[in-house]
Order: C-alpha cells, then structure tokens, then sequence
C-alpha cells in the first residue's frame, strides 16, 4: 500500500516562503491505478517526487508497502515526462533498459530474458541495437516504460509520461498502460493535467486544488474494467466524470484568482 | 568516391605549399634555407635508424605516459571537484591559478626536484595536460542533467555504475574537448622538456643539428615533429568517433529536423 499523509512542502527562497503543496493525505491500495490530476501549477511533479523519494517533504510522510519514505524505496519505479532526457543516450535501447537490472546485480542470463521480454511487451522487440535518439518521441518514452516494466517494481509513478507525444500515440500508450497495469497487477499512480487522460485510464481520480495543494476530491472511476479508446470515450458514464473532473478543476483555477 | 574527394580537398593544400617550397628552393645555396630535395634525402638516413629506437620511441614513450597520466588525473579530480560544489567553491581560485602558470616556466624547478631524467619530462607534460582535462571535467560534471540524475536514484543505479554511465559519460563531450587542447600541448612540452638538459629525444636531437650546423638535419626534424602532430591527432580523431559517436549522432538528427 501507498500512502501520503499531510504532506506539506515548502520552499525557501531568499526571505520568500512559497507554499507548494498545502496539506495532501491519500491512500492507494495494493494493485490499484490511481490518476492524480490538478490544474497546471499546482505542484503535482513535486508531489510525485516526494512520493517517489526524491524529494524530501518539509512536514508529514509517504508511506510504501508500510516503510516511510526516506530515499528512493525499494521496488518502486518511475516514468519520467522528459522521456528524451531520462534516457541513456550513448547506451543502445536494451542496454538503458538492462542498466537497472546491472545494478540490482541480476544474472546475466535473467537480465536478457527481462529486458526482451520487456521491450517486446511495448512493441519494440525489433529496437534492441538502436540508440534512443534514433526514435520517435512515443517509441522513446515506450523505452522508458520498458525500462520500468523489466525493473518488475510493486509501485510504478509516471509524471505525465504522455504530456510531450502527439495525440494519436497517445492513446495507443494510454491502451499500453492499461494493459500493462492489468498484466503485471502493479500498484500505479499515474499523474497528468488532462482530465479525459485521468477519467480514462485510472480506477480512482484524485483532483488536487491551486497551489498551496490540498485534495479536492477523490472520485471513484466506475467504469468498466474493460476500456476502449472509442466505445469507453462515447459512453454517457465517461462524460458524466470527465464533467464533474472538469468541474471540479475549473473551481480550484477560479479559487486561485 | 565521397572518400577519395573529402581526402583530395585535405591533401590538396599542402601538396600545392610542398610543391612551391620545392621548386623556390630547388638549387639553393644558401647555408641556412637548404632545397627540399636535401631536405628530403636526409631524411631517412636522420631518422630511420638507431634514432627510432634512442631518440623518437622514448619522446613517444614519454608522451604517452605524461598524456595517459593526466588523463586519468583530469577525469578523476574533475569528478570529484565538478560533484562536489563546496571543494569546487575551495579549489576552483587555485585550479585558475595554477592554469595560468605557462608549463615551460615549470622546467627548472621539476629539474631540481626529480633531475634531468624520463621523470621530470613526463612531469613537465603532466603539468600542462592536467589542466585543460581537469576544468573541462569539471564543467562537464556540473551539467549532469537533473532527469537523469533522478534516473539513476530511482532505479537505485550507484557505485561505479554511476560514476561510468551519469558522470563520465555525461561529461565525455567536455572531457573530450579538454583532452584534445592537452594532446596539441602535450606534444609541445614532450620537445620543450627535451630542450633543456637532455641527452635523448626529438627536441634534443633537433637542437643537436642546430648546434651542429647541420641545417638539412635540422629541418627534417621540424619537418618529422609536424608529421607525428598530425598522426596523433588522426589517432585522435578515430577514438572520438568510438567515444563520441552517440554524440554526433544526436547532433546529426537534430540538424534533420
């Protein structure tokens, strides 16, 4: 399990005291995809980076599997936005993906059976030898979810891994995520600023307010389990939530001004 | 035939200055500017003989081990300095300091202290190749990027790991910019070094001839210096294409798009 208890961040900075993230407590069940959407700017990458030990929070604690988090905890991974700068460019496509394996001080012989069977679970089983840069954004950030995928982590945090790609490959890795959730019964916090992104994939929605951030919501997603880009999308249940997220997004943005 | 033309516009050139200096000196008889043509024929007697072995190898030798030397120093301290912003913020006045000090000046002291010997020689070359490696190290440290950084904590990527695949191979471009400006000094104080109290070695030999009044000589030994100048940084040249490669590559597909 996963948890953030009143967790509050602040900045100092020359005699200015700004306030990111307010107060945030939440909890996310073993196996359960969580989105966490909020209006942009209101410190959902610095909440990601606490959760995911990268950041140390001024008050309150993160929780996974029932240890504080003090570090990066064991076994859980991240996705990173920036695909292009989270990659290793002077390694080849299995090489980025097996250098955590290298470090976890895996065998040799598990490493390659992970790392191929990683690359082929995102469709780049032919794009082992290749350098990063020698791919198209979506396929990069395909590497980087590869990657996280062979790491076999309980807990996968992706910070808006989809922000930087053209639409259409969009929804063809939002159906990845998707189906890589349901195959590896990861628990997933998938954080995003498009409200139809988090309505669509996640089993729960978590809308955080303006900066200084509090949850302003926490919206059970009861769509079913079985989602569609078309059929999902067109049903009357999806554009009830999408509003009420919507909604709810819209009044956090006015609170601000 | 992109080969063969790209090798014509190099050669082209000096071809053309050889030919002039060929024909303007065809016949001279002046003591001090001898014909290329007695230039020439001295050559292989001046240098294909005991000379490889007693004077040319060991100034070679003596290059290499200074160059490889500082090398290994730059890389290291570099890394520890560009990593460490409080050593840097104490080192760095030192560092600028110690850069500005023309290598040359530093002959009579390593004389005194390690002799006339291969020691003070290679300590000479060490002294000016350090520093071009070492500030380039540094600065290519500090630029490690930050997602990358994150990268390499999350998934728990440390020890030497690390230390290969964020820091040295994120700062290759800048190390291997230093490392080419230490190779053009490095040639430059391996016959300064033999210049002064020597008994071997190409800078030594060429003032042998001067002293000597054996001016063809004289010229062949300049004229054998310029070529080994070029062969290192052909040398050169093809190990930035191994180390480099992912490097220009990117620079490649960014200029496509």
């Amino acid at each position: 399990m996963l948890a953030v208890r009143e967790l509050n961040k602040t900045y100092d900075t020359k005699g200015r005291r700004v306030e990111a993230i307010g107060e945030v407590s939440f909890s996310v069940a073993d196996g359960e995809f969580v989105c966490v959407v909020g209006p942009s700017g209101c410190g959902k990458t610095t909440l990601l980076r606490c959760i995911a030990g990268l950041l140390p929070p001024t008050s309150g604690e993160v929780h996974v599997e029932g240890k504080k988090v003090t570090g990066p905890p064991d076994g859980l991974a991240v996705v990173f936005q920036e695909y292009g700068r989270s990659l290793f460019p002077w390694l080849r496509v299995a090489d980025n993906v097996d250098l955590p394996l290298r470090a976890a001080g895996l065998p040799k012989a598990k490493r390659n059976e992970l790392v191929a069977e990683a690359l082929e679970s995102v469709g780049l089983a032919d794009a082992h030898h290749a350098y990063p840069w020698q791919l198209s954004g979506g396929m990069q950030q395909r590497v980087a979810i590869a990657r996280a995928i062979a790491y076999q982590p309980r807990v996968l945090l992706m910070d808006e891994p989809f922000a930087a790609v053209d639409a259409q490959t969009r929804a063809d890795l939002e159906d990845l995520i998707r189906s890589v959730w349901q195959r590896l019964g990861v628990t997933l916090v998938f954080v995003t600023h498009d409200i139809d992104e988090s309505v669509y994939l996640g089993q729960r929605v978590i809308m955080l307010s303006s900066s200084p951030t509090s949850v302003a919501e926490d919206l059970t997603i009861d769509l079913p389990a079985e989602r569609d880009q078309l059929a999902t999308r067109s049903d009357p249940r999806f554009t009830e939530l999408r509003g009420r997220v919507y909604a709810q997004i819209q009044k956090a943005k006015q609170e601000r001004q | 035939m992109i080969v063969l033309r790209k090798i014509g516009l190099a050669l082209g050139l000096p071809v053309v200055l050889v030919a002039i200096w060929w024909f303007a000196s065809a016949g001279s008889t002046d003591f001090y500017f001898p014909s290329l043509e007695k230039i020439v024929k001295a050559f292989p007697d001046t240098w294909f003989g005991p000379r490889m072995v007693n004077d040319v190898l060991p100034s070679l030798l003596r290059l290499a081990i200074g160059y490889v030397a500082a090398l290994v120093l730059g890389v290291g301290l570099g890394m520890l300095i560009g990593a460490n912003p409080r050593l840097r913020a104490v080192v760095e006045p030192l560092l600028e300091f110690l850069r500005a000090i023309p290598p040359p000046v530093l002959v009579p002291i390593l004389i005194l202290i390690a002799g006339i010997g291969s020691t003070m020689k290679i300590l000479v070359i060490i002294s000016g190749c350090l520093w071009p490696i070492l500030l380039n190290t540094v600065e290519g440290v500090r630029a490690v990027d930050e997602v990358l950084t994150d990268t390499c904590r999350s998934y728990r990527i440390r020890g030497g790991l690390r230390v290969w695949h964020l820091m040295v191979r994120s700062a290759s471009p800048q190390i291997v910019a230093g490392a080419r400006q230490a190779l053009s000094i490095g040639i430059i104080l391996m016959v300064i070094s033999e210049m002064f109290a020597a008994s071997s070695g190409l800078g030594y030999t060429v003032i042998q001839f001067k002293d000597g009044f054996r001016i063809p000589q004289m010229y062949t030994g300049v004229i054998l210096l310029g070529l080994l100048g070029v062969l290192l940084a052909l040398l050169f040249r093809l190990a930035e294409r191994r180390v480099l490669g992912w490097y220009h590559g990117i620079r490649a597909v960014q200029k496509e798009r």
